[in-house]
């Protein structure tokens, strides 16, 4: 049976990312596979360390740089991460000093908020209500 | 105070919500729903009992449920359940404890909702998650 086992967002610096994914959002590195000059690199969630890992993907190829930049502008996020509480998490995560493109709003059956994660996306929160 | 949209996604976010035919009714009374059954998971609550919590017949409160999460009210229920098990699971708890205190009485049917929601039986899940205390 197929599983997804990993999911990515594009980081202009792998270990930049490391530290904002780590130490502001709280995943957990899982994997670091030097690959070239570059390394598979992943974090998982705390509370699910064998559940799908995010792949901190380095922005190697130049016309996806193009892409992400789009996406940035119009705040429009990458991807989407869930927690139990948001208005809590934006409280901690502004206390870190991360930056929110959009600050926690109800939207129909869900409260959501968006995050600059410093590597070139924006990252939505969702917290379903 | 009502503050103005700043970015594109916040824009077309307002746009989507604004155009919903569901009311704000709606969105309170299935979430009103949702709480229930996260409080009560562990019995044996029927769809009737449900709806009734949201103040609607189940064939409404069925449609308006989906409408809102994507899922129906028992899909979503199952998933309580599972996530519930997981964590009883990983306490030690035997499968068959676990089983009642998420709601079924039968062993067989608890595990092949856990297997189709998990990917692994209850067993293996906990011997899994007991082999990788972290």
């Amino acid at each position: 049976m197929i599983r997804i086992h990993v999911t990515s967002v594009p980081v202009d610096d792998q270990e930049k990312a490391l530290a904002f994914y780590t130490e502001k959002l709280g995943f957990i590195k899982k994997t670091e596979i030097p690959l070239g000059e570059h390394k598979w690199l992943t974090v998982v969630s705390p509370k699910e360390q064998n559940g799908v890992e995010l792949l901190l993907e380095p922005m190697a190829f130049a016309p996806a740089r193009v892409y992400q930049k789009a996406l940035q502008e119009a705040g429009i996020p990458w991807t989407s991460f869930a927690v139990e509480d948001l208005e809590q998490e934006h409280l901690r995560l502004s206390g870190l000093g991360v930056q929110f493109t959009m600050e926690p709003k109800v939207v129909g059956p869900v409260m959501m908020a968006v995050l600059d994660d410093t590597c070139g996306n924006a990252i939505q929160l969702v917290q379903m209500l | 105070m009502k503050t103005k949209p700043t970015t594109f996604f916040e824009q077309q976010l307002e746009q989507v919500a604004e155009s919903s035919p569901l009311k704000a009714y709606h969105y309170a009374r299935v979430r009103q729903s949702r709480a229930f059954m996260e409080r009560y998971y562990s019995r044996r609550v029927n769809l009737d009992t449900i709806a009734a919590a949201a103040f609607m017949s189940r064939a409404h409160y069925i449609r308006i449920f989906q409408q809102v999460y994507g899922v129906t009210p028992r899909q979503h229920l199952r998933s309580i359940r599972i996530e519930k098990a997981k964590a009883l699971l990983k306490t030690g708890l035997p499968a068959t404890d676990v089983c009642l205190e998420v709601g079924y009485d039968s062993l067989p049917t608890f595990s092949k909702v856990f297997k189709d929601g998990t990917g692994h039986s209850p067993r293996a899940y906990q011997k899994a998650n007991k082999s990788n205390p972290e």
